[in-house]
């Protein structure tokens, strides 16, 4: 074998055998909730033109998108996310619409990150987004939607932390600080360092109940008790707004009555320049980054001529499947995998047995052998091969 | 009960570490052994799990959860750029990284022209010279006694860590401006913050009461 020709290339990876019928099994179960709110399966192609994915929507860094030219000299880019995409599409689409639209979708994305980052630079990402729906119940939807869909995946242990990006604009819009210190100051509480936040902050021309206040953002997280005590601390009337409609948000997921996997982070904000309002992201044991981002980006769709409000997440799949793993919780296949034995002289007599197999709903695989052997037993190769049952239908025996 | 797991930075700050979380009532005997060539240490009484790695791959390991917490000198931490969450500062291993070299480069410095910088820290120079400064520079990097570097003509200035201006001084070279002020920082996964956050902020609480006294 050419030793060249077995390696991938730095940052992908093969996926197979039990991982992969693990990564699958996942991907069904969640498909199957995202199908049960209502949202229908949309494909976007793997590159599209680079302005899709550019500066002004905002999401990786362009240094981090994989880049090509067509015959034309256009340039292509590999997506990174999906959101963009869809937001193109449904712009394209469903111009029409007016009500709300539901969207869900399964594929692969990829960054380029530097090397000997341990980053993955392709991953499977599963997600959704509700367009048109500007309400609290359209972001309650969405979180609900999400935790349905890590426990039906099998997960057990884990928190949807909430934030609302809302807060921070409207109390640095009342800050009024340059741009570039606002951009330093949103990374440092988003960095939860408020020291820096301190240190950047001093000399500033802030009123002292504010400056107060940003230095608390980055420690704000936890229940709903976050809010009141935000709401104490400013008379911000766009930032009461803001805390109010993530109330509202919490109060609906006590409808669905998954409130208890939600808790609120005010100093939560993404790195993604679209999002403008609620955001969340998921966190379990065993992943050191989170297993789901998502959030509201209203104005990410009037890029394409179609302004619009929207929220949405993904689920970063091998992320997920890694940390269930680590946790060790168990991901069963339920499907009945038999194992049919035959030689020669019973060829026939099993492919019927695999049809008749197959008919009543059972994986049947047919493994031909020169004659019985007996050197493992069934138990082993079930065991091996993850079959829950081997069929012998040989005569010969091996002499 | 999990373990949280803290990785400490090999040499003096661990050193500097442990007495401070000794002060919070957290003590590890297995550490304390000099003969030891353990990689790992575990404080069973808190259900605590202490090791030690280079500083640099301190972030490393927190970026990943492989550690829930770290503490490193914030030089790295601005250096590898890792999604960690920076929450304290721990006060001591206070230090400079400042912009040095020959006095007459100086003038080198007042001018955009393009000139060459040495320096272990690649991306703190860069962000430095390009985005504080607008002064295009050429990097170069070095793993050790960068002071070499503007001696023996390598570069024109270095970049680097200064702690009291010795080295600096002995081989003829000053500080000509400061980049920041430097510290040992603790730094955590955020992920951890979120799942462990009692654990977490409680131990974070007691290492800041102790630093404010």
């Amino acid at each position: 074998m050419k030793e060249n020709l077995l390696h991938t290339p730095d940052g992908v990876r093969d996926i197979y055998g039990t991982e992969c019928e693990q990564k699958h099994i996942l991907e069904n179960r969640m498909h199957k909730v995202l199908n049960s709110y209502g949202y229908r399966d949309i494909e976007t192609p793997a590159f599209e033109y680079f302005d899709v994915f550019g500066h002004e929507i905002g999401t990786t860094p362009s240094r981090e998108l994989y880049k090509f030219f067509d015959r034309e000299g256009s340039t292509l880019v590999l997506r990174p996310d999906f959101t963009p995409s869809i937001a193109r599409a449904s712009s394209k689409y469903f111009m029409e619409e007016n009500h709300p639209i539901r969207l869900c979708y399964l594929g692969n994305t990829y960054v380029n990150y530097l090397d000997y980052l341990g980053r993955m630079k392709e991953s499977t990402q599963m997600g959704a987004e509700l367009i048109g729906d500007p309400g609290p119940e359209a972001d309650a939807e969405v979180i609900a939607m999400v935790i349905e869909m890590l426990l039906s995946a099998g997960l057990k242990e884990f928190q949807i932390s909430v934030g609302q990006e809302l807060f921070f604009d409207a109390l640095a819009g009342e800050a009024a600080l340059n741009p570039e210190d606002t951009e330093t100051l949103r990374e440092l509480i988003r960095n939860k360092n408020s020291f820096g936040v301190e240190k950047l902050l001093k000399g500033k021309n802030i009123a002292p109940e504010l400056r107060q206040l940003f230095v608390q953002i980055p420690s704000m997280f936890g229940g709903e008790e976050i809010i009141e005590k935000a709401e104490e601390m400013t008379d911000c009337e766009e930032a009461r707004a803001a805390l109010e409609r993530l109330r509202d948000v919490l109060r609906i997921l006590e409808v669905y009555g998954l409130e208890q996997y939600v808790s609120i982070d005010l100093g939560m904000m993404s790195g993604f320049m679209y999002y403008t309002g609620i955001i969340f992201r998921g966190y379990t044991y065993g992943s050191g980054d989170a297993i789901i981002k998502g959030g509201r980006y209203d104005e990410l769709l009037k890029n394409f001529g179609k302004p619009s409000p929207a929220i949405g997440f993904v689920v970063v799949i091998n992320s997920l499947l890694h940390a269930m793993n680590r946790q060790q919780v168990p991901i069963v296949s339920e499907a009945d995998r038999k194992l049919v034995f035959y030689d020669d002289q019973s060829r026939d007599e099993a492919i019927r047995t695999a049809m008749n197999l197959r008919k009543q709903g059972s994986d049947a695989e047919l493994r031909k052998v020169e004659a019985a052997d007996f050197s493992k037993t069934d138990a082993q190769i079930c065991q091996e091969g993850g079959y829950r049952d081997v069929i012998h239908t040989e005569r010969g025996q091996k002499t | 009960m999990k373990y949280l797991t803290i990785a400490l930075t090999k040499g003096r700050l661990a050193g500097k570490t442990m007495k401070l979380l000794a002060q919070a009532g957290i003590e590890c005997k297995e550490m304390q052994d000099p003969e030891t060539r353990k990689l790992i240490f575990t404080d069973e009484k808190n259900r605590l799990k202490f090791f030690l790695a280079k500083g640099q791959d301190v972030p490393t390991y927190v970026e990943y959860g492989a550690a829930d917490l770290g503490v490193t000198g914030e030089d790295t931490i601005l250096e590898e750029n890792r999604r960690v969450y920076e929450v304290l500062d721990l006060g001591f291993g206070k230090c400079r990284m400042c912009v040095a070299g020959p006095a007459q480069a100086a003038g080198l410095l007042r001018h955009k022209e393009q000139i060459t910088v040495a320096t272990k820290y690649p991306r703190i120079a860069r962000d430095y010279f390009h985005n504080r400064k607008n002064q295009t520079v050429e990097i170069i990097k070095l793993n050790g006694s960068v002071e070499l570097a503007p001696i023996v003509g390598l570069s024109d200035v270095i970049c680097d860590i200064v702690e009291t201006g010795t080295t600096l001084k002995e081989n003829g070279l000053i500080v000509l401006e400061e980049v920041c002020p430097l510290s040992a920082r603790v730094i955590v996964n955020p992920v951890s913050m979120r799942m462990e956050n009692e654990r977490i902020s409680c131990l974070l609480r007691s290492m800041n009461d102790i630093i404010e006294k």
